[in-house]
């Protein structure tokens, strides 16, 4: 397990985790992830469902209507996509062989081969994501890693219910490997 | 659009540093949540240590854009243990799903699509759980300096060293 090293050190990553942070903090704004998920919602509801959008109190009060739509925070994320395809492409051959593909090991030996079972549960779990993140406020960016450096109480909040649910939920679903 | 420039390649930069550092992970996260594998938690805590610095250094002299989310108790605490069910269910969390699916992961993919359905969900439900879980026990947008009238700087230190001392010395991965 531990020979099969990421590509760079926690601690590389961590630092200029860190450094893009406080970049970003000087620029424009700390970083964020999970609001873009309602503005990808609200992009496509406007082109199917107009009517049904304008009337969505959520959509209309969290911003104005021209900050809707593909702005900063979308190309950020549009930009973690490329940089995480980038990356992946380039150094391919140096990611371990255990982190490829969309079957985890450790998933399969417990909860078997089925790719639907795990297909499901990816998609079950991205919707308690998204719908926990936006009724908390922010997700692991922009709660945890972007609130706590600011040292805001409700990121402080955030993190100790996350980790708390996450590890529980973790031990209830391995609880037969222990 | 030099706004959305800038956006792009910071983007950029966070997509290479999870992916790199291997945070999206499925073997990684998991054995963080199983205490096992510190990876994460310690990539973490660097992060949080260096960007408090960071940002606190920046405040100093004013050049700070912070952005301080509201501490509404109840919506925050019940959307961190929906949030914690999906990120031990899922394996990944918002930030990594999108990297893993430029990986081409499929069940990123898959964490993808459920959270765009997620996120609509709650916008629709919204107006239900606002006056429940939003508007009551709300604190507004308050940061430690504002609850202990210290000045920033003096709680970013100690707390930085803090993080970075777990991070570099008291965390040990726990194999069997």
């Amino acid at each position: 397990m531990q020979e099969q090293k990421a590509i760079i050190s926690w601690k590389v990553a961590g630092v200029s985790l860190g450094l893009l942070l406080t970049l970003a903090t000087f620029l424009v704004k700390p970083l964020g992830v999970s609001t873009q998920f309602v503005v990808t919602d609200a992009v496509v509801m406007h082109a199917v469902a107009p009517e049904a959008t304008e009337k969505n109190v959520y959509l209309a009060k969290y911003g104005e209507k021209e900050a809707w739509g593909i702005g900063y925070g979308w190309m950020l994320v549009f930009g973690m996509f490329v940089g995480g395809l980038l990356t992946s492409r380039v150094f391919k051959s140096r990611q371990p062989e255990v982190d490829k593909g969309s079957m985890p090991k450790m998933w399969e030996a417990v909860f078997g081969g089925s790719r639907q079972k795990r297909f499901a549960a990816a998609f079950f779990g991205g919707a308690l994501l998204l719908f926990g993140a936006r009724l908390a406020g922010g997700c692991t960016s922009g709660h945890m890693i972007s609130g706590m450096s600011q040292l805001a109480l409700s990121s402080f909040i955030f993190a100790i219910f996350t980790f708390g649910s996450a590890i529980a939920m973790a031990h209830l679903l391995y609880r037969q490997r222990g | 659009m030099q706004l959305m420039t800038i956006g792009f390649l910071i983007g950029c930069a966070f997509g290479a540093i999870l992916f790199m550092g291997g945070a999206s992970s499925y073997r990684r996260i998991l054995g963080t949540l199983l205490l096992k594998d510190m990876l994460i938690i310690k990539l973490m805590c660097t992060a949080i240590g260096v960007g408090t610095l960071g940002v606190y250094l920046l405040d100093l002299g004013g050049l700070a854009n912070m952005s301080i989310k509201p501490a509404y108790v109840g919506g925050v605490a019940i959307g961190g243990v929906v949030f914690g069910i999906g990120w031990a269910v899922s394996g990944y969390c918002p930030g990594t799903c999108i990297v893993g699916a430029a990986e081409g992961k499929a069940d990123a993919i898959f964490t993808v699509l459920g959270g765009l359905l997620g996120a609509l969900l709650f916008s629709f439900a919204f107006p239900y759980i606002e006056g429940a879980l939003i508007e009551p026990l709300n604190f507004g947008k308050v940061t430690v300096q504002d609850l202990t009238g210290i000045s920033g700087i003096y709680l970013a230190l100690p707390f930085s060293a803090l993080l970075l001392m777990l991070s570099f010395v008291v965390l040990k991965d726990r194999y069997d």
